[in-house]
């Protein structure tokens, strides 16, 4: 299988810092999979990504050691426009990407600044706009609509250029219940699609676990874990530990394991469904063997 | 339960005339721990900003300990009893040190200096700003420091009532955790506690009672444990309950049906095992 | 426990759109021309004035702006809040005048109670206020009926550059943001226990210093933001993309030009041509022709102005 991204040995050194960021990151992230990043806030997780994305080092200064590849090309080498074309990223705070007067505008900004002829560009914008379920709001501007629809702007303008890498940090971070499930139906589209390699940085371990196909717990600037969802949590004091929360059926899933009600080979469920049906079936068991 | 705040057929129109509150009877007793809930859009805000004066009714009243905010010069009285704390600690930090940005709220309520210096040093204690920040400037400190300050900006004040918007966006589980251990050490010690959020799980760990809004009115008003009972009521407004709460209203054979957290989930869970035991 | 199952839905139909003064609604019939056709109104309405000193003409105009926001559909109760301005400016142009009327033998001095007044400056102070207010009602008609992209797309169809128009749209944007973060910032201040009718106006002015500091750092967290925006989106401010071919332009060509707009414009740009022709040329709108003028001089035995 080909790496859609390589990293060998990185470290990275933000200026007017004493203390390397990210230290001895060795990754590989196969093309076309689904990668969560997980972990207490200044651990690393943004830098992480940002190096990815080419922020660093082009957008900061610092001391950067070892190499990040995008498709064999080394970051470090690619200008900002062959980066935007190969990796699209999607911030926390949709606010801060807006560089246009109405949705539209915005997004086609990032299609105009690749030179597609006009039929590509309204070939782009309309299944962007089908993917993220914004049609409505065209016109509108950016700063007239809610956050969750932000965000799904914020999405579509990435999904407009058509990167086979898109990464996102805490995407649904500032947005309401109901924008969060919006952004999540958007990612589980885009998995099942299975065409692009997606990186999500996300505190929503619930709505994050059952969509990765591998989880990464980052912990002071290193790769602490990194693990398929069913296995991801098997030490789960360590990883609420390291101030990250799994979801509340796994925990529960656990507390069933150490307390011998489910056997010890179990495999600790992340999604809703099957959490419900191991704790039906864990109450089941108990009951009949009293 | 005497009531401390008291809305009474609130509604509220933005100066641009969209009505955003119709006819919202509230009322909100002494050391009470509410959760104001409900989609964006549904009037959470607009509500809390009511509450404190900050938006004046457009009908209906609203009074706090006997003052009602659409009075004259009531400014200064609400302060002292109401206190809310912005989603964004940079819109409220204007002052070039951390001892200026607490002692700010203090000297607008023309204490004497001795009695600044006092509240500054209390609301910096409780809120675990240490003194040696005192001469830093807020921008330089980090996220978590800087809503530190901001609610020791407000406790400064020493309101009854603290309003705290979206107390844990942008945080950590941990962090988010100390936020709220902090504020529950608050209502414990008296206070009433008003948080407006989209995180259930903060409100069923944390909360005595829920308020969930849907489209400027009061979709439900009652105990946290009693809202997330009704799930299908709260769609309305797309508010989910916890997912532990959602596993345990899908089980068979629980004794009880309306847990918040984990460990209570184990204690029905074992309940459930031992009643069966006994029966049997 | 307060219950209601069958609450209103909580989404409301737009039905006005937000311009940069105000709201108007969606169907307005100003939304029927081009911008370009918008953006030169407003050169006309804005600019021709400047040709005219006749307070009439200028009154008339005024008019006119106040009847097309009436056919515009535009809401004239938000005019209110420029009544503080217009108000104020009228107070500061008379008192300058009437306290400092100057020093000219040929001014016509009036003798109201212990106050000596001088027609000339007066009338002049007069008609000069009606062609500010023309101005002033100009600009309020195009910013309270067009939005940012209307602005930017009439720019763009102009053919100035993408980088100059980024900047224009950029500046309004910068401003809307920094109103509505100003706002906040005034909210949490009274949160604070500030009550601003108490203060003195000394301490007013210290209060906006203050603001200075939350302004800035807000504004200093979100520039990092934007550059990064910027580089992630594959922008270089050159306006050339990766193989140096210019970039496209999408928005423009989803508006187009009507033969209404065409229509329009000829009118205006004839009329504006006209009026600046029969003034430098003529001398036509110039305070002699006035006919409030005449007939004041007339009442005060000073013959025909010259």
């Amino acid at each position: 299988m080909t790496n859609a991204v390589v990293i060998k040995d990185l470290e990275w050194k933000y200026e007017h810092t004493t203390q390397f960021a990210l230290r001895g990151i060795n990754l590989e992230i196969p093309e076309n999979t689904f990668l969560g990043i997980v972990g207490a806030n200044e651990q690393g997780k943004t830098t992480l990504i940002n190096s990815i994305c080419g922020l660093i080092p082009h957008s900061f200064n610092g001391v950067y050691r070892g190499s990040v590849e995008i498709y064999g090309s080394p970051v470090l080498k690619m200008s900002g426009l062959e980066i935007a074309t190969q990796v699209g990223l999607v911030f926390a705070d949709p606010e801060a990407q807006f560089t246009a007067m109405t949705v539209e505008e915005e997004l086609v900004f990032g299609l105009e600044n690749t030179g597609y002829d006009l039929g590509k560009i309204k070939e782009r914008l309309d299944w962007a706009v089908g993917v993220t379920m914004i049609g409505d709001l065209l016109d509108k501007s950016p700063y007239d609509i809610s956050g969750g629809q932000k965000q799904r702007m914020a999405i579509a303008c990435v999904l407009a250029m058509n990167p086979p890498i898109i990464i996102m940090d805490e995407p649904t971070s500032m947005i309401d219940p109901l924008g969060k499930q919006f952004i999540f139906d958007i990612l589980r589209k885009l998995k099942d699609a299975g065409d692009r390699t997606i990186i999500v940085v996300e505190h929503n371990i619930e709505q994050l676990a059952p969509l990765a196909d591998q989880l990464l717990l980052m912990q002071d600037g290193q790769i602490a874990r990194m693990a398929p969802p069913a296995h991801f949590f098997d030490d789960l004091p360590n990883i609420v530990g390291s101030g990250v929360y799994p979801p509340e059926v796994t925990s529960f899933a656990y507390w069933l394991k150490q307390s011998g009600y489910v056997p010890p080979e179990q495999v600790l469920p992340n999604r809703f469904d099957e959490g419900v049906t191991l704790m039906q079936d864990a109450l089941r068991n108990a009951r009949d063997n009293r | 339960m005497s009531a401390y705040l008291e809305v009474t057929h609130l509604d509220y129109n933005y100066p641009d005339g969209t009505p955003a509150l119709f006819d919202i009877n509230v009322s909100i007793g002494r050391q009470e721990f509410v959760a104001l809930i409900g989609q964006n859009g549904s009037g959470k805000t607009t509500l809390s900003k009511c509450m404190n004066g900050l938006f004046k009714p457009t009908s209906g009243s609203v009074v706090v300990d006997g003052i009602d905010t659409r009075g004259k010069g009531v400014v200064k009285q609400l302060v002292t009893r109401i206190g809310y704390v912005f989603q964004n600690p940079d819109h409220q930090l204007f002052n070039d040190s951390v001892q200026k940005e607490i002692a700010y709220g203090p000297r607008n309520i023309n204490l004497s200096a001795n009695e600044v210096q006092a509240r500054v040093d209390e609301a910096a204690r409780v809120a675990g700003v240490a003194p040696e920040l005192y001469a830093t400037h807020p921008f330089f400190l980090p996220k978590g420091l800087r809503q530190r300050v901001a609610i020791a900006s407000i406790l400064a004040l020493k309101p009854r009532t603290i309003i705290v918007d979206e107390p844990t966006t942008g945080q950590d589980m941990r962090q988010s955790v100390e936020v709220m251990e902090f504020l529950r050490s608050l209502w414990q010690a008296g206070h009433t506690i008003i948080i407006v959020t989209h995180e259930m799980s903060i409100v069923a760990r944390y909360a005595q009672r829920a308020i969930a809004l849907r489209g400027g009115r009061v979709l439900v008003d009652d105990t946290v444990r009693a809202v997330f009972s009704q799930p299908d009521l709260l769609k309305q407004t797309y508010v989910e309950p916890p997912q532990i709460t959602r596993a345990a209203q899908r089980l068979d054979g629980l004794s009880r049906h309306d847990v918040l957290t984990v460990e209570e989930m184990q204690d029905a869970f074992r309940s459930a095992i031992s009643a069966e035991a006994s029966q049997g | 426990m307060a219950t209601s199952a069958e609450a209103p839905g909580g989404v409301r139909a737009a039905k006005l759109r937000k311009t940069l003064l105000g709201y108007v609604p969606i169907e307005s019939p100003f939304y029927r021309y081009h911008p370009v056709t918008r953006l030169i109104m407003f050169v006309f309405f804005g600019v021709v004035p400047i040709f005219i000193d006749m307070p009439e003409i200028n009154f008339a105009l005024v008019v006119c702006t106040i009847l097309l926001l009436v056919w515009g559909q535009a809401d004239l109760k938000r005019l209110r809040i420029y009544m503080p301005m217009i108000v104020t400016i009228a107070i500061f142009m008379f008192l300058v005048v009437i306290l400092a009327p100057g020093n000219d033998p040929t001014f016509t001095p009036i003798h109201i109670g212990p106050l000596t007044i001088y027609y000339q400056p007066v009338y002049f102070t007069f008609a000069s206020y009606w062609r500010l207010m023309a101005m002033l009602f100009g600009t309020i008609l195009y910013f309270s009926t067009n939005r940012e992209r209307d602005m930017l797309v009439a720019l763009r169809s102009l053919k100035l550059p993408f980088l100059a128009s980024y900047v224009v749209g950029f500046s309004i944007r910068a401003a809307g943001m920094f109103m509505e973060d100003f706002n906040t910032i005034r909210e949490a201040e009274q949160a604070r226990g500030l009550d601003k009718s108490a203060l003195k106006l000394g301490d007013q002015v210290k209060l906006y210093v203050m603001y200075l500091v939350p302004l800035f750092s807000i504004a200093l967290r979100r520039a990092d933001e934007i550059s990064h925006a910027l580089f992630a989106r594959g922008y270089n401010f050159t306006g050339r993309v990766g193989h140096g071919n210019k970039r496209s332009d999408y928005i423009l060509t989803q508006y187009t030009m009507t033969g209404m707009d065409w229509l329009v414009i000829a009118v205006l740009m004839t009329l504006f041509v006209g009026a600046a022709v029969a003034e430098y040329g003529f001398g036509a709108f110039r305070l002699p022709h006035s006919p409030i003028n005449i007939l004041l001089h007339h009442l005060l035995g000073l013959g025909w102005p010259s």
